[in-house]
C-alpha cells in the first residue's frame, strides 16, 4: 500500500460520493443559493433591454437637461426642453400645493424634474445602461451575499454532511468497513464535497458575471473584457473556489466534532462577519478575510453610512493575493489535519446521535 | 506454524459509566465461534472491538496479527455483516456489495464479477439493481452477508447472521459458513437461535453483562461446569427399579420418573460416578436401552450460565 494506491483509494472514493452529493435532496437549496445572483442579473438585465426598447424616439440634448437648474419655472423648462414626455400632476390637498413630475430622455438616462407650485425642486437622472454601476452591484452582491452567505452556507449544507448526515442515516459503517485509512475516507469525500461545491459556486460565480455584462452594449464590453473583464472574473471564480475549499475544511471538521454542527457554524459566521474589527492577529483567523483580499473590485462604502455598519462590511487589512492564496491553504491544511485526527479516532456508536 | 488466532487481551469497554464489556481474554481459534448472551451482554460491543468501529479503553486486540486501528490491512481479510440494516442513500444491492471492492483497489469489472459472485452465492440476483432501501429485512441481512463474503475474506464476523432468513436461505447460508470454516478461516458469529448455534457452532462464547462467563466447545463448557448437576435421560424397561438403585447414589441430586414409567431424568453431581453406577446397574441385569445427556447443548449451557432461557 504506497501513496500512489492511497491517492487512487482517495479517488475512488470521492468518485463513489459525488453522486450523492451532486444529487441529494439536501442539495437542492445549494444550487438555488448558487444561481442567485446570476437570476437577479438576468432579471435586471432583461428589465434594462425592456426599458430600452420602449425608449421614446424623442432625444432632449443631454447638455440642455443639465442646464436646467432648481428653482426654474415650468414654462422656463418647458421652453429650454420642449414638452416632456410624460408629464403628470395633482393637488396637495392638506398642503395645499400643486405637485407636478415631468420626466426627459436623453438617449441613455431618463430625467425626472419635480415641482412644486410650478418650481423646479428635483431633478435627478437613472441611466438605463450603467456599466460601471452594474460591476460595482456585482462586487456587492458577491462580497456581501456570495462569499458570505452562500458560499458559507451551501458548504454547510453539502461538508457538514459528508461525516454527520451518514451518522444520522446509520451509513457511516459502511465507509469505516472499507479497506483503507480513516485519513485516506477523510481526503476522499473532502475532495467530493471540494468538486461539487467548486464547480456549483464558481458556474454560478460565472454566470452571474455573465449575467451582469449580458445587457450591456457590446463595445463596452469587448473594451472590458480586454482590459480587465478577464482577469476580473479569474479572481472571482478563484475566491469563489477558495472560499469553498476553507469553509469546506471547517463545516467538514464541525461535521466530525459536532452533533449539530449550525450551532458552531453561526459563531463561525458571526466571526467572519465581525472580522473587520477584529485585532490584526485574529483577521487571519478567516476565511472570509483571504477570499476577500481577492476580490478585483472593492465595494464603495458611503460616509452616511453607520460607522459600525461600515466596519462590518469593510474588509480587514487585504494582504496580497499570494499572501492571500498561501495563508488559506495553511489554515485549510491545519483544519484537515485536526480533522484527520478525530477521524482516527471516531467510533461508529449511533445510538448516542 | 501455529494457526492464526483472533486474541483478546485484557480487553475493556465502557460508554460513559455504561459497562460495554470488561476483562474479556479470547484466543479464538479459525472455524465458528457463536457468541452467545442477552441483548445489551456485549456481543456487538465484541464484534465492532473486532473489527475497529470502536476502540477498547483498555487491552489489546489481534485479529490473525493485524490490530483493529489499521483498517486498510485489516479490512482486507475481514468481512462484517453488522446489525445496521441501512445503505448509503440510493445505493442498490449491487453498489453496496460492489463499492467495498472497488475501494480495496479492484477495477470496475474485477469488483462486478466478484459482487455477481458473492450475490449469486445468497441468491440475491435478480433483486441486485434495486435499491438497498426497498429490500425486506431478510434481503437486506442476505445483501449484508453478500458484502461481507464478496472479497473471500480469511475473518468473517456476522451479527445474527441468521435473523430474518427463510429456512431454505438459513441451510443455505449456514452450509456457506461451515464451508468458511472447513478452509481454516474465522467465522465468528452472534446468535439468539441457540439450537443452531448449538448445531454449526465449533465453539461457542457465552457473554452476560460484558463478561466472557465461559468459552470453549460445547461439550467442554459443560464439563468445567461442577456447581450444577448434570442431566441425563434413561430409557429403560423397569424405571422404578432403577430409580431405586440409583437413588442410593450420594451423588445423585434428583431423580425423575418419565410419565410412560420406560424412562428416568436423573440429576448428579458426578458424572465419572454416575458413569460408574450405571454401568453396575446394567451388569445387574437390568435393561439399559439408552443413556443421553440432555444438557450438553447450548441451550442447556445457556440457562446454567446465564440464566432465562432464549
Amino acid at each position: 500500500m504506497n501513496a500512489a494506491f492511497r491517492i487512487r483509494q482517495t479517488w475512488v472514493i470521492a468518485r463513489l460520493h459525488l453522486g450523492r452529493v451532486f444529487f441529494s435532496r439536501r442539495s437542492f437549496w445549494v444550487y438555488l443559493l448558487a444561481m442567485f445572483p446570476a437570476v437577479v442579473f438576468l432579471a435586471h438585465g432583461i428589465q434594462m433591454k425592456v426599458q430600452h426598447r420602449w425608449t421614446p424616439s424623442r432625444v432632449t440634448p443631454v447638455a440642455l437637461l443639465e442646464s436646467i437648474s432648481i428653482g426654474a419655472g415650468e414654462n422656463e423648462v418647458i421652453e429650454k426642453a420642449g414638452t416632456p414626455i410624460k408629464d403628470g400632476s395633482f393637488q396637495n390637498k392638506r398642503q395645499k400645493q400643486e405637485i407636478r413630475h415631468m420626466q426627459y430622455y436623453d438617449g441613455e438616462r431618463w430625467w425626472y424634474l419635480s415641482f412644486r407650485d410650478g418650481i423646479l425642486q428635483h431633478k435627478n437622472s437613472r441611466q438605463i445602461f450603467n456599466f460601471t454601476q452594474d460591476r460595482l452591484a456585482f462586487a456587492g452582491m458577491f462580497q456581501f451575499y456570495y462569499l458570505r452567505l452562500a458560499i458559507f452556507f451551501g458548504c454547510l449544507g453539502i461538508f457538514a454532511n459528508l461525516f454527520r448526515g451518514e451518522m444520522l442515516d446509520k451509513t457511516l459503517h459502511f465507509w469505516f468497513l472499507g479497506p483503507a485509512r480513516r485519513e485516506v475516507l477523510l481526503a476522499g469525500k473532502y475532495l467530493a464535497g471540494v468538486i461539487a461545491a467548486v464547480l456549483v459556486f464558481t458556474v454560478g460565480a460565472v454566470l452571474g458575471f455573465v449575467m451582469m455584462l449580458w445587457p450591456h452594449h457590446a463595445a463596452q464590453v469587448t473594451a472590458y473584457w480586454q482590459d480587465q473583464g478577464l482577469s476580473h472574473l479569474f479572481w472571482y471564480a478563484s475566491a469563489a473556489a477558495l472560499g469553498c475549499i476553507g469553509y469546506g475544511s471547517l463545516f467538514l471538521a464541525f461535521g466530525l466534532l459536532f452533533r449539530n454542527p449550525i450551532i458552531p457554524a453561526i459563531v463561525v459566521l458571526f466571526w467572519e462577519n465581525i472580522n473587520g474589527v477584529l485585532p490584526k492577529l485574529l483577521q487571519k483567523i478567516s476565511v472570509l478575510h483571504y477570499a476577500q483580499s481577492l476580490c478585483p473590485v472593492p465595494v464603495p462604502t458611503s460616509d452616511s453610512w453607520p460607522l459600525l455598519f461600515r466596519l462590518l462590511i469593510s474588509p480587514a487589512d487585504p494582504p496580497s493575493p499570494f499572501t492571500a492564496v498561501f495563508g488559506f491553504f495553511i489554515v485549510t491544511a491545519l483544519i484537515l489535519w485536526v480533522s484527520s485526527l478525530i477521524v482516527r479516532r471516531l467510533e461508529i456508536n449511533y445510538s448516542t446521535e | 506454524m501455529t494457526a492464526p488466532e483472533i486474541v483478546f487481551h485484557d480487553v475493556s469497554r465502557f460508554y460513559g459509566e455504561v459497562l460495554g464489556v470488561n476483562n474479556v481474554e479470547l484466543r479464538i481459534l479459525p472455524g465458528i465461534t457463536s457468541l452467545v448472551g442477552p441483548n445489551g451482554s456485549g456481543k456487538t460491543t465484541l464484534m465492532n472491538l473486532l473489527t475497529g468501529l470502536i476502540h477498547p479503553d483498555r487491552g489489546t486486540i489481534m485479529v490473525r496479527g493485524l490490530s483493529p486501528r489499521d483498517p486498510e490491512h485489516l479490512m482486507r481479510i475481514t468481512g462484517y455483516a453488522t446489525q445496521y440494516d441501512t445503505a448509503p442513500r440510493g445505493t442498490t444491492g449491487f453498489d453496496f456489495v460492489s463499492s467495498g471492492l472497488i475501494v480495496a483497489g479492484n477495477t470496475k469489472k474485477q469488483a462486478a464479477e466478484l459482487a455477481w459472485k458473492a450475490l449469486d452465492r445468497i441468491g440475491m440476483t435478480e433483486a441486485a439493481h434495486r435499491k438497498v432501501a426497498s429490500y425486506s429485512k431478510g434481503m437486506r441481512q442476505r445483501v449484508r452477508l453478500a458484502q461481507a463474503i464478496a472479497g473471500d475474506p480469511d475473518v468473517l464476523v456476522l451479527d445474527e447472521p441468521l435473523n430474518g432468513l427463510d429456512p431454505l436461505i438459513r441451510v443455505e447460508t449456514v452450509a456457506l459458513f461451515q464451508e468458511f470454516a472447513a478452509q481454516g478461516r474465522h467465522v465468528i458469529l452472534s446468535s439468539h437461535v441457540l439450537q443452531e448455534v448449538d448445531i454449526i457452532s465449533d465453539r461457542v462464547i457465552f457473554i452476560t453483562n460484558g463478561m466472557i462467563v465461559a468459552e470453549g466447545e460445547v461439550r467442554g463448557v459443560r464439563e468445567e461446569i461442577h456447581e450444577h448437576p448434570g442431566q441425563y435421560m434413561i430409557r429403560c424397561r423397569d424405571a422404578s427399579r432403577v430409580a431405586s438403585l440409583l437413588f442410593g447414589q450420594d451423588h445423585i441430586t434428583e431423580i425423575k420418573l418419565h410419565d410412560d414409567r420406560l424412562g428416568l431424568l436423573v440429576m448428579t453431581r458426578d458424572r465419572a460416578k454416575f458413569s460408574q453406577a450405571l454401568t453396575g446397574i446394567a451388569l445387574d441385569g437390568h435393561t439399559i436401552e439408552s443413556v443421553m445427556a440432555v444438557d450438553a447443548n447450548v441451550d442447556a449451557l445457556y440457562r446454567y450460565l446465564i440464566g432465562g432461557s432464549e
